[in-house]
């Protein structure tokens, strides 16, 4: 399975939730109405704006895609290897 | 197959893009009153206030259409549709024939009657530049001003404080959205904005601009206010001439149904634009947010390629004034509620608004509550009713 490095800039983002609707399980808004990563819908750890997430192929898509939906860019992803997923570069 | 698509902000450039991926040899052509590739305007206040860089609010480049093999065609504004022989007439004196048309042309600003260098509106990269452009020429000399009572009201209230320049906002109503908050939970704003120096104005119409080439004050229904920039966020106003002339039922927005069909055979609208049947709600609405404007981009290209797609979706606008946090989820139309329960009060610093229907929830106005989203958002996608959510809120 893939695992992405996926990372909430909390100065860019906004609350609009989008992520939060496409995907859930990685993605919920905190009480400053900006998003916490999340794996498969669990904290270990506890809260955070980043974090290592393993994932399937469709999970993998699925978060790109929530990545896309955000109106300020405020979320990164990178593959193992460093590489930026998203935004392109 | 030539699916054509008027507009191209975010509805309408993810509908041609989900059109490219479902179907790889049809031909796709946007057509778009804007010179710029498409650009997020959500991001146009953080490039206001110096957050990011301007090139960073692209969300694709100019070389992108070619890529998608989309005929991108910028500087031409539709004016004319023809929805029996189907062809759409262009500002460029061309006609454009479709096979499938996508209305996508979002919501033009409403503007007042004068004109003078110094007022400012609030939609595009343009406007974003000019407001810019006239700080720097201005410098410490800028008196800020905004009128109006909503979203881009905050936003440039938020943009004078960044730059620390003082405050007159006037709005024609007793308090920001009287079509949607109550008289108390508009208190709640104006005493936040008054405790952040903000020289507030309410119940005051505009009447002319002062100035000569450049402005310098303004005159409403309540008194004289000097301003070198004039802010202007009085809502939209689409032009719908050329829409309704082809016989497209038109109301508030372009009217559609669940699946973004208008009235008209082969003609689909989707954004801001957009009027549309919401069988969660069970209402039409008329939604100017991001996410509704993207997904209904989307979900439109499925049943324009033959898929036909219901589109269902609890979408929300939220922002900040002077950091308050305001939320406002689903259908928050006071006069289509039935009820509207209160959360909260101004002595707390927070007040939400819970609107039911027929007995279930189909909207909340979350002012300084963030923490109410969850169980609103919630209560609408599974229909419930207040009373049966009652206990999630503190
Ligand atoms: C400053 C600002 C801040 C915002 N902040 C938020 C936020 O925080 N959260 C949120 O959810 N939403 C926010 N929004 C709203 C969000 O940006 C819009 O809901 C969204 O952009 C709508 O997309 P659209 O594609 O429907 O329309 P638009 O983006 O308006 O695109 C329509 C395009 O069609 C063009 N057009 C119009 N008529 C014609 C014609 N006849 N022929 C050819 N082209 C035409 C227009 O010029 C425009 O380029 C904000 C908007 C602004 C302006
Ligand atoms: S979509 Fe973007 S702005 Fe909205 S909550 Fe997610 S990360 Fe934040």
């Amino acid at each position: 399975m893939p695992r992405i490095r996926v990372m909430v800039d909390p100065d860019l983002c906004i609350g609009a939730a989008s992520c939060v609707t496409i995907a859930p399980e990685t993605f919920q808004l905190n009480e400053e109405n900006k998003a916490w990563v999340f794996d498969h819908g669990q904290e270990p750890e506890g809260h955070t704006y980043e974090r290592w997430l393993e994932v399937t192929d469709d999970e993998k898509e699925n978060v790109i895609l929530a990545a896309q939906s955000c109106p300020t860019l405020a979320i990164f992803i990178f593959d193992e290897e460093g590489k930026q997923l998203f935004p392109e570069v | 197959m030539k699916y054509f698509i008027i507009g191209g902000g975010v509805a309408g450039t993810t509908a041609a893009e989900e059109l490219r991926k479902r179907d790889a040899s049809s031909e796709i052509t946007i057509l778009s009153e804007e010179h710029h590739p498409l650009y997020s305007r959500v991001l146009l206040p953080h490039y206001i206030k110096g957050k990011i860089p301007r090139e960073r609010v692209f969300l694709k480049r100019d070389t992108w259409y070619a890529q998608q093999n989309i005929e991108w065609i910028d500087g031409v504004l539709a004016t004319h549709l023809d929805g029996r022989n189907k062809f759409v007439g262009g500002s460029d004196g061309r006609e454009y024939s479709y096979d499938k048309l996508l209305i996508a042309t979002g919501g033009e600003t409403r503007s007042i009657e004068e004109d003078l260098r110094g007022v400012s509106y609030c939609r595009t990269l343009n406007d974003a530049d000019q407001f810019l452009q006239l700080l720097t020429e201005q410098g410490k000399t800028t008196r800020g001003a905004v009128y109006g009572g909503g979203f881009i009201a905050c936003e440039y209230i938020n943009f004078f404080a960044h730059f620390q320049i003082p405050i007159t906002l006037a709005h024609r109503g007793e308090h920001f959205w009287t079509r949607n908050l109550l008289p108390e939970t508009g208190k709640l704003i104006a005493k936040h904005l008054i405790k952040n120096n903000v020289d507030l104005h309410p119940n005051s119409i505009l009447e002319r601009l002062e100035g000569d080439k450049e402005l310098e004050g303004f005159v409403t229904s309540t008194g004289r206010y000097a301003a070198t920039i004039l802010g202007i966020g009085i809502g939209i106003e689409p032009d719908f001439s050329w829409i309704r002339e082809a016989g497209v039922e038109v109301g508030t927005g372009v009217k559609a149904n669940e699946f973004l069909e208008t009235n008209i055979p082969d003609v689909y609208t989707a954004g801001d634009i957009a009027e549309f049947d919401d069988p969660i709600t069970g209402r039409q609405l008329q939604i100017g947010n991001w996410m509704n404007a993207m997904t209904q981009g989307r979900i439109v290209a499925k049943s324009m390629s033959g898929e036909r797609t219901s589109f269902q979706i609890v979408s929300s606008y939220a922002t900040n004034v002077l950091g308050l946090e305001i939320i406002f989820v689903g259908d928050v139309e006071r006069a289509a509620a039935e009820e509207i329960q209160v959360i909260g009060s101004i002595e707390e610093g927070g007040i939400t608004q819970v609107f039911e229907r027929d007995g279930r929830v189909v909207g909340g106005v979350l002012i300084g509550r963030n923490t109410d989203r969850t169980p609103i958002t919630k209560a609408i996608q599974e229909r419930r009713s207040f009373r049966e959510i009652s206990s999630s809120f503190s």
